[in-house]
């Protein structure tokens, strides 16, 4: 590194970090500050690195110490299929929001088939979109999801009515062993869309059930690989 | 990068490998719960690909806007979690440092990372660790002086480098 002061103040300046950290012994400190006195550029730079000296104490040396933590890999994954589900239920919006502006018999059909969800053919996989209702839940509150099959995993639209405005829920995909695949987390708000758009890694055609935790209760609904039959029979709270 | 380049997915996916890293070590950092802190991250760049037409680089850097969405993803993820009676995981219970302080403490350790080994050996063993440079200078074989100065270097150099993540002082 060049220097970029006066000869003079260089062996000044190498005792500034033992000085600003109050680690100087006396007689060095004494002789340091009577330079400081008729040195504004190594008052200046004492100065600065007081600055930085006083912001040690907040950091804590067993975390530096560490690697810093890295974010997982399937987090980008995660975060593209995303925003690409939202884009997708954005775009199927405007159309459907286009074709009802049309009028007429023909387009309400068109977005009665849209909200119908059923068996509408996925992009990247070899099993249909499916619609799940969830039953069995207490009185007041409705929960549907569409999943729909991508290359990535599961592209999941959540529908959620009844319960507390802001509850926080999380979704999860259940795959064949059990094991649970994160979905992500929406908020929901009363009086607002609460349609949340979400994804997994997970395959459709390899999950078994989707599961939401709104609150602090857990409700699962099955999921049927090979199409959306008897999703309404069988799904249930789980203990939390 | 032009005002709304946000709203395009590839420069989310550039964003994403550019900030990535740093905003979940914050987020992390901050709810001390790697579950959470995923959430945090991914909630941020969603807000940020939904936002990308009120993205200005002319009023700051696409960094400094992502940190101002995660700061307010981690204030609403926090708040949730108040709400609930719960540790965190591995029984680590989650800080309780102001949200600013928290920032500038990462920001310090992450600084503390990125200075070279020489610089952060001294600051520890004087500061973090209080032990006598003359001891320090003789467990490394170094005159005293060295110390003092790689301790001077040091504080130059976490500096620089807080100056590049944007503190100022």
């Amino acid at each position: 590194m060049k220097a970029e002061w006066p000869d003079s103040c260089r062996d000044w300046r190498q005792l500034l970090g033992a000085f600003v950290l109050g680690d100087l012994p006396t007689e060095e400190r004494a002789g340091l500050e009577a330079h400081l006195e008729g040195c504004p550029a190594c008052r200046t730079e004492a100065e600065s690195l007081d600055a930085v000296a006083r912001l040690l104490p907040l950091a804590d040396p067993d975390r530096f110490s560490r690697p810093a933590p890295q974010a997982p890999r399937e987090l980008g994954k995660r975060i593209a299929a995303t925003i690409d589900g939202e884009r997708r239920a954005n775009h199927r919006r405007r159309r459907r929001r286009f074709g009802l502006a049309l009028g007429g018999a023909a387009a309400a059909a068109a977005a009665a088939a849209v909200l119908v969800l059923a068996i509408l053919p996925g992009d990247g996989g070899g099993v249909p979109e499916q619609h799940v209702e969830f039953a069995a839940l207490p009185a007041g509150i409705k929960i549907g999801a569409t999943l729909e099959p991508h290359a990535y995993g599961t592209a999941i639209r959540v529908y959620v009515k009844g319960v507390r405005s802001g509850t926080l829920c999380r979704v999860y995909l259940r795959g064949p062993h059990g094991e649970r695949v994160p979905a992500g987390t929406f908020r929901y708000r009363w009086g607002e869309d609460s349609t949340a758009t979400l994804s997994s890694a997970l395959d459709l055609s390899r999950t078994r059930a989707i599961g939401i935790r709104a609150g602090n209760r857990t409700f699962v609904a099955p999921v049927d690989p090979a199409g959306p039959t008897a999703n309404r029979n069988s799904n249930q709270e789980e203990a939390t | 990068m032009p005002p709304g380049a946000l709203s395009r997915e590839r420069d989310v996916r550039e964003a994403y490998a550019a900030h990535s890293g740093e905003l979940y070590g914050f987020a992390l950092r901050s709810l001390g719960d790697s579950g959470l802190a995923e959430e945090a991250v991914q909630e941020t760049f969603v807000r940020a690909w939904r936002a990308g037409d009120r993205f200005d680089p002319q009023i700051g850097s696409l960094r400094t806007w992502l940190f101002a969405i995660l700061r307010n993803v981690v204030i609403d993820l926090g708040r949730a979690r108040a709400a609930r009676p719960t540790v965190a995981e591995g029984g680590i219970e989650p800080t309780v440092e102001p949200l600013e302080e928290t920032l500038l403490a990462w920001q310090v350790e992450e600084a503390m990372r990125r200075i070279g080994e020489d610089h952060r050996r001294v600051l520890v063993e004087t500061h973090y660790r209080g032990r006598p440079y003359s001891e320090v200078a003789a467990e490394l074989g170094v005159p005293e002086g060295t110390v003092k100065s790689r301790v001077y270097y040091g504080l130059r150099a976490l500096r620089v480098v807080l100056e590049e993540m944007g503190y100022e002082g």
